[in-house]
């Protein structure tokens, strides 16, 4: 579903945060990248969503290569792809709802939407996705209004909306408390299994990745570490991604 | 005290002279600048004194306001809040683009940047009585040039506020927009309106109170409304009529005070 082949980045300053970083996630994936703070988790999710345009490499999104796309061509090929952040990044003056519906724009570009609506059926859509995600009481309250929990499970419900076929999470629980955190790692767990999503999460909590992912991916200095199921990651190759950053 | 605390108190005593040195200087440039102001202006404070007379004179042939000509007022008073809402709401239209384009984080280039900061600056320094005065000469007298000139000028502070707001609103929710594949019109009405709207109405409220004072003025200069009528009766030494446009316009501009604060404590 999404494949990443030998993507480099190097930025400006010539800081080499990607060196041939090739990385597969299949439909119903949820796949965890762990690493130490500069190791280039980041980096990678904005290359593949194209907010960075990587050095090289090819980001293939089902037959589409990514990399090489740009402008309108690149907006569209780009609509399977959805991301959510630490932070649930909602329009906070408007009402849960709304923030849902909006992930659907993309795939309208009539005069209506244009103006600030939404067609009918994607607002009883978005309000179905709420359900999903356990919040269809709260679909007409402001998104500023809600807890960091119940936000950053609004972003998910936006995401779906958007009917990705690839989810990208960075850091989706940074901000959380230790049980809002299992929530929603509980919610990318299941919609990945029910909906046939490809979860790339982006995590620091090693337990949490123990605990709901399929495979996880160490990431140090921008190169794979390794790429094993879930099960089969010492936990001495964890430690040492971080024991790295220390030194 | 100790030894070693004293040549730390040596260097602040140093530096505390300089301080109240710096500050007597400071003293001396503010008294300097009020005389050349007063000298400029030719403050006469006597001529004042002597004048005081001529002016309790008109004060008193302005008492008791000529409530019978109440009849009279209602007209000029809808017509210098008209003017005021033509000029708040013709100004948002034009502003509103304009700082868009004049906005650094939504600019969609730097050519459309400057052009639009070079308007905005263009319609704020330009005064309104001179826009007014333009107006007249395209339009001719009445209220409809007055409502033109508060547009215009309204679109220099308007434009350079909601670009402003603008430029500092949270940018994380326009970038996630972005990435859900909405277009560029959809995140500015989707995301950068909302984001913004309580700044927004809040700065447009504000101009509507300013508007309607510069209203009052503009009728001076044969832009219709009360000011137009203030003029007219004063020309015609009618004082006690100009006293009761006095009080109207001291209601009105209280009562767009009051309405300006409490929709932006509700919107706040």
């Amino acid at each position: 579903m999404l494949r990443v082949c030998d993507l480099t980045m190097r930025y400006p300053n010539r800081k080499l945060a990607l060196a041939g970083f090739s990385l597969t996630v299949g439909a119903g994936d949820l796949v965890v990248v762990l690493g130490g703070n500069g190791s280039g988790k980041t980096t990678l999710l904005r290359c593949v969503t194209r907010m960075l345009d990587p050095t090289s490499g090819e980001i293939w999104l089902g037959d589409t290569d990514l990399a090489a796309l740009s402008g309108e061509r690149l907006r569209q090929a780009r609509l399977p792809l959805a991301m959510i952040w630490q932070q649930a990044n909602l329009v906070r003056r408007r009402s849960a709802l709304a923030n849902v519906a909006s992930g659907a724009l993309g795939r309208h570009a009539g005069w209506w939407t244009a103006l600030g609506g939404f067609p009918p059926e994607e607002l009883r859509a978005a309000y179905d996705h709420l359900g999903a995600v356990g919040l269809a009481q709260f679909a007409g309250q402001r998104a500023g209004t809600l807890s960091g929990g119940q936000a950053q499970r609004v972003a998910i419900a936006r995401a779906l909306a958007q009917r990705p076929q690839v989810l990208l999470a960075d850091e989706p629980v940074a901000s959380l408390d230790p049980e809002a955190a299992h929530d929603i790692m509980r919610l990318l767990r299941r919609l990945a299994a029910e909906q046939k999503l490809a979860v790339l999460c982006v995590l620091h909590q090693v337990e949490l990745a123990y605990e709901y992912a399929d495979r996880i991916v160490g990431i140090r200095a921008g190169r794979m570490a390794f790429d094993l199921p879930c099960g089969e990651v010492p936990r001495d190759m964890v430690r040492q991604l971080y024991l790295n950053e220390a030194a | 005290m100790t030894a070693a605390a004293e040549p730390h108190l040596i260097e602040r005593g140093w530096s505390g002279a300089l301080s109240l040195a710096l500050r007597l200087v400071l003293l001396l440039a503010l008294v300097l600048i009020v005389l050349q102001s007063a000298i400029v202006v030719q403050a006469r404070p006597q001529d004042l004194i002597t004048g005081a007379k001529g002016m309790a004179d008109i004060i008193r042939r302005a008492i008791p306001p000529d409530f019978a000509e109440i009849g009279k007022i209602w007209w000029p008073t809808l017509e210098t809040v008209d003017i005021a809402i033509f000029g708040t709401i013709g100004g948002v239209i034009m502003a509103l683009p304009l700082a868009v384009l004049a906005a650094d984080n939504v600019t969609p280039s730097r050519l459309f940047y400057y052009a639009a900061r070079g308007l905005i600056g263009l319609a704020r320094s330009v005064p309104d009585l001179v826009w007014a005065l333009l107006f007249v000469t395209a339009v001719g007298l009445g209220p409809f040039p007055g409502a033109l000139a508060l547009a215009v000028h309204s679109v220099g502070m308007l434009g350079r506020l909601f670009a402003e707001t603008i430029e500092h609103m949270e940018m994380a929710p326009i970038d996630a927009l972005a990435l859900t594949g909405a277009r560029r019109l959809q995140i500015f009405t989707h995301g950068v309106i909302p984001s913004v709207l309580p700044s927004l109405t809040g700065i447009t409220l504000y101009r509507f109170d300013e508007n309607l004072r510069s209203s009052l003025v503009l009728g001076f200069v044969g832009a219709g409304g009360i000011g137009f009528e203030l003029l007219s009766a004063m020309n015609l030494f009618q004082y006690r009529l100009v006293s009761l446009y006095l009080i109207v316009t001291f209601i009105l501009v209280l009562a767009a005070e009051r309405l300006s604060a409490l929709v932006r404590a509700r919107l706040a």
